[in-house]
């Protein structure tokens, strides 16, 4: 297969906190002339799933993917994976466990909720809550304007919700490139130079970042990036070059949630390729 | 507190952020950013950013995406913590950031320089602030900051500038300026030190004119000059006028440095160390153009009132010109009063040519005391172009790294100087001959095994026709002239080559000396030509 012109790996439907649904996502993506894509939703894999199953001869090529949202003693880390078996146990175990640890935290919220303003929720509509793919913030924010304790979603985030700390219930960085890899991924940094949140991580930090990372497996980096600026890329891909890593491309698009557009990855068409993204293409089945 | 309030005013939409950006509150700044300015996409945006104190990735990602859909996205006011944060990522690079900065007032303050474009005053004891004139001078600023680095890279010692000041309605540049005097104060409050003056600033001089430039990186001085010799074609007669363009024509490409506003005030003592200054005007150049504005500086600016001077530099008239013409004997290497005046009126052309221009620019023509300037200076001009045919000239001194490979340069640089003259072929290769012997001999000996750089000073003087050659270098002290003559009777294998080189420079010269002083070798041939 001959190497895709626009590529876009990094994007989120609504199986997490993106407003597209897969079926949504599909046509948008054609609609931006990407003819490479993945869906990276976080700790879940059910968006990748539908995704396989809606795609048509002659729709741009698929890439399974997943963002992991992990925290260990020296900081927190979004990893991405690529190209794995959904079928296989291992990744499937740790969105599992992915997942239960947000629902453990939707439980500690409500509970939250409860205790410390009297904030409580009818059956039905809890239910409701622990059946989505991925609830948060967002949504407990807008039950509760609908109870009329909030005025606004973000009034509910704000004021109530972002009082309670959720605490340190994340998988590590080394289950969930172990688990990548052992369903045949390709583990990849997710806009290295941020880290989560706060972090912004530059120069020698970044190299140690790297080091450790790359010690437990990780094979890849997402150099491009819609909010990365020129120094950050050129950074990132240094260190590509210096670690023989794979380069990934991708936007973090989140439909009306977040300002990115599809497809802005800032790897502009025509662009030559670094070895380190031709190299993971072909691990793809693309060669130039 | 609220960290975003977006205001549109007049054309202009104003993004206010304050307090911290981070990932807590980052998503509901960008929402709100978001519906302020949706639909408003061909407004410009500018985020101010004044009482923002700190600003995480995840506020960076939110201003990346603003910029994204406002590409002329502009951020003001950036504290020093924000914009290190803001440099360190390549925000700067990407958007216009422009630093708050600090108000400074220089009420009171000693006015220490003063150039073309600003005012140097001391702020306190270690630093000094140059006040722009204009008010929208961070460009300016910028540039000066800019081949400030390239001069000191080079290595001219300068001061760069670390930091930008608001100074009333107009910025500043604040340098660190420790204990520092300007030669014109130690001219105008130690007269004693003039002739101590005029070797470090002529040192100076000769520093930044064989500096050589990379292409590019320093408007071309010729290109100024001509725009002043165009503009002076409709107050000059038509030939006169012709004859200006000409001459700065004729002057050829030059890839040297020069400073384009050299006077005592831009040069500072610092401790032991001569420092310049105000590097704005930096250029590239013949070194004619340099001349012109210091002849300007010292001389003629001050020529229809004796008393302007004393204003600027501190020092009187007769100090000034004193000054001028001490430093430009010295810098052409002579002593020859005659050629001083040569290229010093070469100098005035284009210095008048200059000072009519600025005079007109300012509204001159419109006073009375204006008029008397420029009618005195428009008639040396016309005066000095009947006489003049080149602007070019060669200095009589010629400093050069004393190795056998510069060999070519010295004895071209002597013939340049006796074809002036229009010496016989034969007395030519004699003093060649003789000028060779002693430089190769500088190269080979004087600072074996290292390396260093001798001068070579030619001077010719009329009535009875007199060339002397000077040799200096800091080699070692060694005196030729006590070198036994070798005994020439014994055959060509007999003799000692090296002692042979300095019997014929005797035999070629009519008189030889030598002297050591001040660390140095001081060698002077004279040859009287018929």
């Amino acid at each position: 297969m001959s190497l895709p012109k626009k590529i876009d790996l990094h994007m989120h439907t609504s199986v997490s906190d993106g407003s597209d649904s897969p079926e949504e996502i599909i046509s948008h993506v054609k609609c931006a002339g990407i003819e490479l894509f993945s869906v990276t939703d976080h700790d879940a894999i059910k968006g990748c799933e539908t995704i396989t199953g809606l795609l048509e001869e002659g729709d741009p090529r698929f890439m399974t993917g997943v963002e992991f949202s992990c925290k260990d003693g020296e900081g927190q880390y979004h990893i991405l994976g690529y190209g794995y078996d959904p079928a296989s146990s291992p990744i499937r175990e740790a969105v599992g466990e992915g997942h239960a640890i947000r629902m453990e935290k939707l439980k500690k919220r409500l509970g939250f909720l409860k205790d410390e303003f009297g904030f409580v929720f009818s059956e039905e509509d809890e239910a409701a809550l622990f059946a989505l793919d991925n609830p948060g913030k967002p949504h407990i924010g807008n039950m509760m304007v609908r109870y009329g304790y909030a005025v606004s979603k973000e009034e509910a985030i704000s004021k109530y919700l972002d009082r309670f700390r959720a605490g340190n219930a994340y998988i590590t960085p080394e289950r969930a490139i172990s688990a990548i890899l052992d369903s045949g991924g390709v583990p990849v940094l997710a806009h290295p130079s941020y880290g989560r949140g706060d972090d912004l991580i530059l120069g020698s930090d970044m190299d140690a970042r790297l080091r450790r990372l790359i010690s437990l497996g990780l094979e890849g980096v997402e150099a491009f990036y819609s909010g990365f600026t020129e120094k950050l890329q050129a950074e990132i891909l240094g260190f590509a070059k210096k670690y023989s890593l794979f380069v990934t491309a991708g936007s973090d698009y989140h439909g009306s949630n977040k300002l990115v557009r599809l497809g802005d990855t800032n790897l502009s068409e025509g662009d030559e390729y670094p070895e380190g993204l031709l190299r993971f293409l072909e691990r793809a089945g693309f060669t130039a | 507190m609220k960290e975003v309030s977006v205001k549109t005013a007049g054309n202009e939409i104003s993004i206010i952020l304050s307090g911290r950006i981070d990932s807590n509150n980052a998503h509901d700044v960008e929402s709100e950013i978001m519906s302020a300015v949706s639909g408003k996409s061909s407004l410009p945006v500018v985020i101010d950013a004044e009482a923002l104190e700190y600003i995480s990735s995840a506020g960076l990602r939110v201003i990346l995406r603003i910029k994204k859909i406002f590409p002329d996205l502009r951020i003001i006011n950036v504290c020093t913590d924000v914009y290190d944060i803001l440099d360190m990522t390549g925000f700067t690079e990407m958007m216009t950031v422009e630093k708050a900065y600090r108000v400074v007032s220089v009420d009171g303050c000693e006015e220490i320089g003063r150039g073309a474009n600003g005012t140097i005053y001391r702020i306190d004891r270690d630093n000094v602030v140059k006040v722009y004139n204009n008010a929208d001078a961070l460009a300016d600023i910028q540039h000066e900051r800019e081949v400030a680095k390239l001069a000191l890279i080079l290595g001219i010692p300068t001061a760069i500038s670390y930091d930008i000041v608001r100074v009333g309605n107009s910025y500043g540049s604040v340098f660190e300026l420790l204990n520092a005097s300007s030669f014109s104060k130690i001219l105008s409050t130690e007269p004693e030190k003039f002739d101590w003056c005029v070797k470090e600033y002529v040192e100076m001089l000769k520093k930044i004119h064989s500096t050589v430039v990379p292409e590019g990186k320093l408007p071309d001085m010729k290109e100024t000059a001509l725009s002043w010799a165009r503009f002076m074609q409709d107050y000059l007669p038509e030939e006169s006028g012709k004859k200006l363009l000409s001459l700065v024509e004729a002057v050829p490409h030059d890839d040297h440095m020069i400073h384009g506003d050299y006077h005592t005030k831009n040069l500072e003592l610092q401790n032991d160390e001569v420092l310049l200054i105000d590097m704005d005007t930096l250029a590239v150049g013949h070194p004619i153009f340099e001349l012109a504005s210091m002849y300007n500086s010292f001389v003629g600016y001050s020529e229809a009132d004796h008393e302007t001077i004393k204003k600027f530099q501190g020092f009187d008239f007769e100090t000034g010109g004193a000054f001028w013409r001490a430093s430009l004997a010295a810098y052409l290497g002579t002593t020859s009063e005659k050629k001083v005046r040569e290229v010093e009126d070469k100098a005035r052309i284009i210095g008048y040519a200059r000072m009519i221009r600025r005079s007109i620019r300012r509204g001159g023509l419109d006073t009375a005391s204006g008029r008397a300037e420029i009618d005195l200076w428009k008639g040396e001009l016309i005066e000095l172009l009947e006489k003049t045919d080149t602007l070019l000239f060669t200095r009589n001194e010629l400093e050069i790294e004393a190795s056998n490979d510069n060999l070519p340069l010295v004895t071209d640089f002597i013939e340049q100087h006796l074809d002036e003259i229009g010496c016989s072929p034969k007395i030519k290769m004699q003093i060649s001959v003789a000028a060779e012997e002693i430089f190769v001999n500088i190269a080979n000996y004087a600072y074996n095994p290292g390396a260093g750089k001798a001068t070579v000073r030619v001077e010719v003087a009329d009535e009875p026709v007199t060339v002397t050659i000077t040799f200096i270098d800091s080699g070692k002290p060694f005196d030729p002239t006590k070198k036994a003559d070798p005994d020439v009777t014994l055959s060509a294998e007999e003799r000692n080559i090296g002692g042979l080189g300095i019997f014929m420079t005797k035999k070629i010269m009519d008189d030889i000396r030598y002297e050591y002083s001040d660390g140095k070798n001081i060698l002077t041939l004279k040859k009287d030509i018929k």
